[in-house]
Formats: structure tokens, sequence, C-alpha cells
């Protein structure tokens, strides 16, 4: 079984790097714009602004495991992204609208998984 | 023995009898033992809601939120002699136990407004739309409030599947489920079959076993008994269907696919040896959509009772009492106090209300996930699906990004229109979608359907879609909880915060089911009514 889900990962791995195509901003629009806003001001009451946001400007590893494992209402997407492309896009919304923070590597995230048990769990087919 | 305690009523064994019975000789303990050992382990907690003798005893009890959970603690404390207020953000009662039909109004957070426009009699659950079998705490209130259901097919072998990121020839195509499952279950078990034949699983086998192992393969993959070989079966279908006299008499059974072709499909995903749990094959659904459940609810819970677009602004306690302050309907502020507070708001909407709580709860309130979820109903012209397929309700799995599955309804059969579900997706896959208008998520669902189905666009008419992330009264569709905020998060917010209960589906394992709501109500309101019987 573990044999199994190492090869299952070592797939995943290959699959992300076939997406060369994508850019930080483009995997941002896709996956965050719907609640943070492309502007990055998010909408108030629900889904904050990273614009100035004091996480996201932060220490990288804080910032990692929150989008790994998700946090009060926002979802996880350690299964959904790969290491590179959430590396991507956190160094896009640490770059953009104003913010200045260093950039984020597939090594913090992977990190980040490790520190947190925040493997990829394969898709479910159906749910409720 | 057995002969001996089975109760017969009027010679006719039931269930109930034998172990009450079996109580008698034995006591409660070796009736459970009982029902355990028969399969029938289901602890009877889940099945009924708590007795709640003793009254209210003058308890003021200020229910947050008509959903599920609300509206069972509402019905039952209220029942029982509480005094209980509701407060409910929504101009109706049900949560996310929605319905949409013609004339139903939802306005997400980016402004998008929609307004169903359905023919009379189509509808979509763009909630909860499904009752597993043994969830008996949403079937006791089905019963009780007289609420018609039908079957709703959950597996259907004849539903096509359809994988685009597989190989070969099956890739990309779709593919009827039963023929997908004929042949990975044949293939593997002429494998087997050969090899344990060979004596080559002797380490692990007994001579006995072999052979017992050997007849499970033929029958489990229809194998020729003679060389144990897969060469296909009737069951995954015909290229010339069986029929009367000689033509087409026997008719033609199809010719099963290729093994090489079958595994790169990737579509033998669909398969598994038994329904997962929660995903059993037989469920339930109301007749005409899932929210006849609240209304039901709402039909036996006195006039007056739930506030209706009440937003709750401030929930405060002290050692003495609760007092809630919320805006209503007028948009004027409003306070109401009491003694006790079962909050049933989703933490994803209650983490921006202020509450006094102590700092471990809030804490542990910011430890769980919501999930981007996203269904939109797509009304057809005609049920080609039924005509042109023969696909009568089930789901069309596929590995389409953003789709999801498509299911078919389990509802109105062969009648002149059908809503279908168009697309059921999660996480960032739905978070993608939902930053769509309205429109431009039809147009893609339609785009997806048409590669499984080529009647799919000329019949499509209008749509209704929901992102429930987008819905400022619940930001998520269910709670996700990850392994560590179950051990530390979800036990302190299981307990009450003072005067405070929190419930709903979130503090259950049945996470993101009406079953869930029900029996966290339940189990509140128990703890709630100790303590007032203890006051």
């Amino acid at each position: 079984m573990r044999s199994v889900m190492g090869a299952a990962l070592v797939f995943l791995a290959v699959a992300g790097s076939a997406v060369a195509a994508d850019t930080g901003q483009s995997l941002y629009n896709d996956n965050c714009s719907a609640c943070h806003q492309k502007t990055g001001l998010g909408v108030k009451g629900a889904f904050p602004a990273l614009a100035g946001d004091k996480l996201v400007k932060g220490p990288a590893p804080l910032l990692v495991t929150t989008v790994l494992n998700g946090r009060g209402g926002m979802p996880a997407f350690k299964s959904d992204l790969t290491d590179a492309q959430l590396a991507q896009v956190l160094t896009y919304i640490r770059a953009a609208w104003g913010n200045k923070a260093a950039p984020v590597t597939g090594a913090d995230i992977a990190a980040g998984r490790r520190k947190t048990s925040a493997v990829a769990q394969p898709k479910n087919l159906q749910a409720h | 023995m057995m002969d001996s305690v089975m109760g017969r009523a009027g010679g006719i064994l039931t269930r109930r009898r034998f172990f009450e019975q079996l109580a008698a000789v034995g006591g409660v303990s070796l009736a459970m033992a009982g029902m355990d050992a028969l399969g029938f382990g289901f602890a009877s907690a889940s099945e009924l809601p708590p007795t709640l003798t003793g009254g209210g005893k003058g308890a003021k009890v200020i229910i947050l939120g008509a959903g599920l959970a609300g509206l069972t603690a509402a019905y039952e404390l209220g029942k029982s002699g509480y005094n209980v207020q509701v407060l409910e953000a929504r101009s109706f009662a049900g949560g996310r136990a929605q319905t949409a039909r013609k004339g139903f109004v939802d306005t997400d957070l980016m402004g998008n407004r929609q307004e169903c426009d359905f023919d009379e009699g189509e509808y979509i659950n763009i909630g909860p739309w499904r009752i597993p079998y043994h969830h008996q705490s949403t079937l006791h209130y089905v019963k009780k409030f007289g609420v018609q259901l039908e079957l709703f097919n959950n597996d259907n072998d004849a539903a096509y599947v359809y994988f685009e990121k597989g190989k070969g020839p099956l890739a990309g195509k779709p593919v009827r489920k039963g023929q997908i499952a004929a042949d990975a279950r044949g293939y593997t078990a002429e494998l087997m079959a050969k090899v344990a034949s060979k004596g080559d699983l002797d380490a692990v086998l007994s001579p006995g076993d072999r052979e017992t192992f050997i007849a499970y393969l033929v029958n489990e993959g229809r194998l020729k008994r003679s060389d144990l070989s897969y060469k296909g079966t009737d069951g995954r279908g015909f290229d010339v269907l069986p029929g009367a006299g000689i033509d087409p008499g026997p008719g033609k059974e199809s010719a099963p696919y290729a093994f090489t072709d079958v595994l790169n499909s990737k579509a033998w995903q669909v398969l598994n040896s038994v329904a997962g749990w929660e995903q059993q094959r037989t469920m339930l659904e109301p007749v005409g959509g899932m929210d006849a459940i609240p209304r039901g609810f709402v039909k036996n819970i006195p006039d007056g009772v739930i506030k209706y677009n009440a937003l709750v602004d401030r929930i405060q306690q002290n050692p003495k009492g609760v007092k809630v302050s919320y805006t209503d309907a007028a948009g004027k502020k409003a306070e109401l106090e009491g003694d006790y507070i079962i909050c049933t708001i989703p933490l994803s909407v209650l983490k921006n209300i202020r509450m006094d709580v102590s700092k471990p709860f809030l804490e542990a309130m910011n430890n769980v996930a919501y999930a981007p979820v996203n269904k939109i109903g797509l009304q057809m012209k005609t049920r080609f699906w039924e005509e042109k397929h023969w696909i009568y309700g089930g789901h069309i799995y596929n590995d389409i990004p953003g789709i999801g599955t498509i299911s078919l309804p389990s509802t109105n059969w062969h009648g002149k229109k059908g809503t279908l579900l168009g697309y059921y997706a999660f996480g960032g896959e739905a978070a993608k979608i939902s930053a769509l208008p309205p429109a431009e998520r039809a147009k893609f669902a339609v785009a997806q359907g048409q590669k499984i189905f080529p009647e799919y666009a000329e019949n499509f008419e209008t749509s209704f879609s929901k992102s429930w992330h987008l819905d400022p009264h619940s930001l998520g569709g269910w709670a996700e909880w990850s392994d560590d905020g179950r051990k530390t998060a979800y036990p302190v917010l299981c307990e009450p915060d003072g005067r405070i209960y929190l419930s709903g589906e979130h503090l259950s394992y049945l996470g993101g089911w009406q079953a869930g709501a029900i029996e966290s109500a339940w189990q509140q309101i128990a703890k709630l009514h100790q303590r007032v019987q203890q006051a």
C-alpha cells in the first residue's frame, strides 16, 4: 500500500511539472480569486483581503500550512495543487497589490507538508 | 437457544420481539450484543430523538439558524415545554436544504442574482439531495411529517463513465459503467483463478480453500468454468439485443474490451467491492424536492417561533443568561434575551460574529476549513438520457476538471422535460468555476456535457447554479475537518461554552449530511436538558 501511494505521488509530481504554462497569477485567478478577488481585496465580512495582509506578508511557514490545510472557512489546497504550483501562487500573492515579501519555494511547501502531515489525498468521486 | 428466545408475533418472528426477548433473558447488553452479531449494530441514539422528560422548567432557549439542526432543536425543545425562539438570517427555513424551482431567488456575495426560471414541476436540489437508507434520524422526521419519498438511483450500471485523462482507445469516450465493471473484474478474476489453479497461491491457500477460491472467482468474474477464461458476459450488454423468434432470437452478446485498454482508461476508478458507507446504492429523496423536509418542520413549529431575515450581530453571555443582538428585516437593531443559546451558524460565518466565549473555544472555531462546493441544474427540453441512452437516474462519473459528477434525475420518469445536475464539484475546481457569472457557468457545463451526450447542447434550455462558498449565510458547502482538528478543536466545540451550545453537521462525523445536523442537535439538546433538570 505504502509503495502504491509513493508511486501515485511521483505521478502527481510529474503531472504537475507538465503544467509549466501556469503562472502564479493564472493559478491565483483560477483557484483563489473567486473568494479573495482578483484585486486581492477580498469580500468584507466573508473573505479577508490579501493585499497588505499580515499573514500573507509574514513568515512563509505559517502561510504555507494555512494554504495546505485551510483555516477558518478557507478550504485545504493540499490535494488540489502541487508543491511547485503552491510555491508559484504564494510567491505571486506576496509580491502583488503592493505586498513585498520574499518568494516561497517548492522546498518551503514540502517542509510544510512534512510538518503538518499534509499529504495530497486522492480525489473522491462522490461526497454527500 | 435461538429458537427458544426468538420472539414470534402471531407465529411470525419480528426483529423487535427477538431483541426484546433477548433483553428479557440476558439484559440489555445481551440484546445489544445480539444486534451487533446480526449486523444491526446501529446505536439507538442515532435513530430517535432524546426523551426530554420533566419539561423545560420555563427555560428560554434562543436558537440561531433554522437549518436542519436549528429546526430539530426548536421542534423537540418546543414540544417538551421549553420557551424557544429561532433567529434565521434567510427569508426561509432549511439552511442548506434548498430546492431551486420557478421563482426561487439567490444572490451570492459577488452580487450574482439568479431567479430560477425552470418550468413548473422542474427543480434542482442545490443542497442535500439524497438520503442513505441508514440515516434513520433524517428518516425519522421524514416519516413523522408525512414527507413522501422516492428511490434515488445512486448507482447505475447503464450510466456512462467518461475519463479523458486516461490513455488508449477508451480514454475520452463514454463507456457504460457495467462494461468497465464486467471487464475489469472478469479479467482480474481470470488472472487470479489461473494462478491459483497452477498452485502458485498454495502458500496462502489450503488445498480445500484453493478449490473454493477458484469457484468464487468463476462466479465473481463470470468466467468459463472449463478454462477459467473471461470472454465477456451478457451483463455487459449486447450488440444485437435478444428478443422474439429466430431473429433476433438469442441476439449477439457484446465483446469485451481488451484488458490493457480497460486498465489504461482509468475508468476503473468508479469500481469498488462495495459502496462506501455514505454512498449506498439504496438512497431516498423526497418527492418534489429536499425542501419538503424543512417545510415539514415549519408546519409543526408554532407560528412566530422562527424570526426570518434576522441577521445576528453579537452574541453575549454572562453567568445569569444570554443576549443576542440582531438586525431585523426592516434593518432595525433588536435584542433577544434568554437562558441558553443553541448556535447552528456554520463556523465559517460564526467566526465573523462577535461572541463571548473563551479563547480556546474561539481558536478551535478557526481550526476548521470549509469546502467550496458548486452545483448547477440544467433544464433539458427532452429526457434524451432516458429516451436515447436508456439511462434512468444515476451518475456520469468523469474526470473533467470543474464538473465532478453529472447526475440524472431519479424523478418524473418519462416526463416531457427533465432537470439534470450539470456539475457537482468541490475544492479548487469549484472555486474556479464559481468565479464566472451564472450564464458562463452554464455555458461551461453544457460544453462539457456535450462531450458525453451528443444531444446535450441542443436540449439545454435554462440553468440555476449555486456556489456554497459564495453564499453569505453558509460560506462553504460543509466543514472539512483535518485529522488534527478532529483531535484538538472538535472536542472543545462539542461541549458548551458557558450557556452557548454549538450544533450542526460540523459537529458530527456525518459531516455535510442532514443526519449530522439532526443528530448533533439531538445530542446538544439532551445535554442542555440534563442541565436544566439539575438547575
